[in-house]
């Protein structure tokens, strides 16, 4: 897609409420979603991930607008409630902090001049790598 | 032909990152999509979201419909009041 620069919009944006509670399902789905029962998960995968609407998902699955609703709701409730109880996203969220900080700090030291051993480099880089893989694995 | 324009999810698991895509409203779940028109990034604080105007406004004023979470992020961007 070729586009002239000047048609672009890039910016930030405030996040509205609505748009910040389908991401942060989102999120819960990506930890918890395989808790819901599978009728469920489609309908809320549908509403939440490809941003369907209730009428659409309503239309396709035979059920009325108000049914979608109330299935979207309680899955909603579900999945927070696996969050209130086991905090993994929480934990996610600390855990990346703490390593992106770790990787930080090797990459400071590396960029030290007066580090001129080969076996500091050798055990920074190593760090970094590992921090690398703890993030990756999250 | 009903066109919507929708969000996308994308990105990895726990990473979530969209597209801003016009589709056909009949086959919304297949992946398919006619034209990607921008992207959103709501893991940065603040939240950023890139979008061609230019072709957003022409798909709008073709009669595409956008989800209300698309309007919402066009309207905060300026692109429709």
């Amino acid at each position: 897609m070729s586009v002239t620069n000047s048609s672009i919009h890039t910016g930030i944006v405030s996040t509205d409420d609505k748009l910040k509670e389908k991401v942060e399902l989102s999120i819960l789905f990506d930890f918890y979603g395989e808790l819901l029962k599978n009728h469920n998960k489609q309908i809320f995968e549908d509403y939440i991930l490809n941003d369907l609407s209730l009428s659409e998902i309503a239309d396709g699955q035979g059920i009325s607008r108000q049914g979608v609703h109330d299935i979207v709701k309680r899955c909603s409730k579900q999945l927070k409630e696996c969050e209130e109880k086991l905090n993994l996203i929480k934990e996610f969220n600390e855990t990346k902090v703490k390593a992106n900080r770790i990787k930080e700090i090797a990459q400071q030291l590396m960029e030290l001049s007066s580090l001129k051993d080969e076996k500091d480099i050798h055990q920074l880089s190593e760090i970094i790598e590992l921090a690398n893989e703890i993030m990756e694995e999250l | 032909m009903a066109v919507k324009i929708r969000l996308k999810r994308m990105g990895q698991k726990k990473a979530p990152f969209y597209r801003i895509v016009v589709s056909d409203s009949r086959s919304p779940r297949d992946g398919r999509f006619i034209e990607e028109i921008g992207t959103y990034d709501p893991t940065k604080d603040p939240s950023v979201f890139n979008i061609n105007e230019e072709v957003a406004k022409k798909w709008l004023s073709n009669g595409a419909q956008p989800t209300e979470t698309v309007g919402k992020l066009f309207k905060n961007a300026g692109i429709t009041k």
